[in-house]
């Protein structure tokens, strides 16, 4: 399944649209870092990991919707087509749904490391600030449980009707706006604009409570559990 | 390579019955054509055979060994060539092949992947992404990808459409030479193709098999039940189909089957294509 998967990865990233992606996630994340990221959240350092774990939570949605359409050259009617050759050669539905969506998750990887990337070069020529280790929990914190559920849910959606993996797409954008609890703040963004403040020192060293990693830990699983469903349900159908 | 179908039906899930009770055995080396009208179960028939479908009912048995234990051995013994079927456009075709090797479990394919492109006269085109093919090279690939690894079964659906006479002349030698040692299930709805190159005929219709043996078996079945007449004589004649038209000073000589010949109509000797037309009408007149 090695070599499937590397030719995945280069369906995916080889194209014009994963290059056109790339330099649109980019162009905002700069945009995010010189106007939003520069000021601070909750009255922290533009580097502390609250104010770069806000720039990784505005870059979210973005990231979630490079996701879905990742998704989409596997789930679309056309791409579904290949299937009719695919579907009676492999061993394992399952694993080689799971081969398809780790190349998901590799492009969407490379995204949200140049989303990583992009922040070290902000702090680098503005601040001269390198310690990037600190900024790693943010990071992990807020996009690993959200693209691993928004891959999963995608794709079991996907598998439903291709078309709901283009709603869903906009799915975080809505998250934002909603008037969600705090437990799902570090999902809509609101946790590193609002919690710092709480704690009532200036600066604050970056923790996060137990709700908010409960909620996190929960989008994993779920996103896991999503990404293992739906594999055989269309054995016997037309 | 044995095949065994006792009894299969298959109903999909929005009702429609595509199969009835269908039962055949099948042994390599062998080429046997597949015919039907649309909507017969022809498609139905050949994704059960090469596991993209569960039988709702009745057993499949490969090789003495029952579905699904016995897909394995399919899988690893099958070439497929469904009727609709689409290609990674972002992969080269030398690339989609080595894509699908993979995913047929073939240990160094590199010279598997030659032997096919080679078979298919892709060679010019091996590096050429898939997206940039016209519509008979992409048939080709996907020939090609069912001979990948010699598969002791191989099952193709409508292979020749989109193929130019030429072409479709190469293909259906192919397939004769690649059945001197092994199985292979040929769906077609030209009648030429059969004829040239099948020993084994299967004919469907509703879901069920009306026929199964040689071809020249079917042709003896339509012996006196074809004829030559002028259509100015066959305006009332009942259940006759015609198979050919031609204009002539004296007007219009007319070639049909008929369960009784129009009077006056000259009996022919039937071709394939008159005997697959008489059993069909029979069956519908039926």
């Amino acid at each position: 399944m090695n070599k499937i998967f590397q030719y995945e990865c280069r369906r995916l990233m080889s194209s014009r649209f994963f290059a056109g992606l790339l330099l649109v996630v980019l162009v905002y994340g700069w945009q995010v870092l010189t106007e939003v990221t520069i000021l601070g959240a909750a009255h922290t350092a533009p580097f502390s990991p609250w104010s770069f774990g806000d720039y990784i939570s505005r870059m979210l949605p973005l990231l979630w919707a490079g996701t879905q359409l990742f998704l989409t050259a596997f789930l679309s009617p056309k791409a579904r087509r290949t299937e009719a050759l695919t579907d009676v050669l492999q061993d394992s539905c399952i694993l080689y749904a799971l081969v398809r969506q780790s190349a998901v998750l590799a492009g969407t990887a490379v995204l949200a490391l140049a989303v990583f990337g992009e922040g070290l070069v902000f702090y680098g020529l503005y601040f001269h600030w390198y310690e990037w280790r600190t900024l790693l929990s943010p990071f992990f914190l807020v996009l690993m449980p959200g693209l691993v559920f928004g891959l999963g849910s995608g794709w079991f959606l996907g598998q439903l009707k291709s078309w709901l993996v283009y709603g869903w797409m906009f799915m975080p954008f809505l998250w934002r706006i909603l008037p969600l609890p705090d437990a799902f703040g570090l999902l809509s963004g609101t946790f590193f604009s609002q919690y710092p403040l709480t704690l009532e020192k200036l600066d604050p060293e970056f923790t996060v409570p137990g709700v908010n990693l409960l909620v996190q830990a929960g989008l994993l699983a779920g996103g896991a559990v999503f990404s293992l469903q739906g594999k055989n349900r269309r054995r016997n159908q037309k | 390579m044995e095949i065994r179908m006792e009894n299969v039906s298959m109903i999909y899930p929005n009702g429609k019955e595509a199969l009835r009770q269908v039962s055949l055995d099948m042994a390599s080396p062998s080429l046997t054509g597949l015919l039907g009208p649309n909507g017969a179960g022809k498609s139905t028939l050949i994704k059960l055979l090469a596991g993209a479908l569960l039988p709702t009912s009745g057993s499949i048995q490969v090789e003495g060994e029952p579905f699904p234990k016995g897909r394995k051995r399919v899988k690893e013994n099958l070439g497929y060539l469904p009727q609709e079927f689409g290609l990674f456009d972002e992969l080269t075709v030398t690339q989609f092949l080595d894509y699908m090797a993979a995913l047929k479990g073939l240990r160094c394919p590199q010279a598997s992947i030659q032997e096919a492109i080679e078979a298919v006269n892709l060679m010019d085109k091996a590096k050429t992404r898939i997206g940039a093919l016209s519509g008979g090279q992409r048939q080709r690939v996907g020939i090609a990808q069912a001979l990948l690894g010699s598969p002791q079964l191989m099952i193709f659906d409508e292979p020749t459409v989109g193929l130019d006479p030429e072409e479709r002349i190469h293909f259906r030698n192919l397939f004769s030479q690649t059945a001197q040692n092994r199985l292979i299930l040929l769906s077609t709805h030209i009648i030429e193709d059969v004829q040239a190159v099948c020993d084994q005929l299967l004919v469907m219709n509703h879901g069920r098999i009306l026929f199964a043996g040689k071809p020249e078996q079917l042709i003896q079945k339509a012996e006196g039940h074809v004829g030559l007449f002028w259509e100015k004589e066959i305006l009332d004649a009942e259940g006759l189909q015609i198979t050919s038209r031609v204009n002539t000073s004296r007007g219009i000589r007319c070639r049909g089957v008929a369960e009784v010949l129009p009077p006056g109509a000259r009996t022919e000797e039937p071709s394939l294509e008159d005997a697959y037309l008489y059993l069909i009408s029979r069956e519908e007149t039926r």
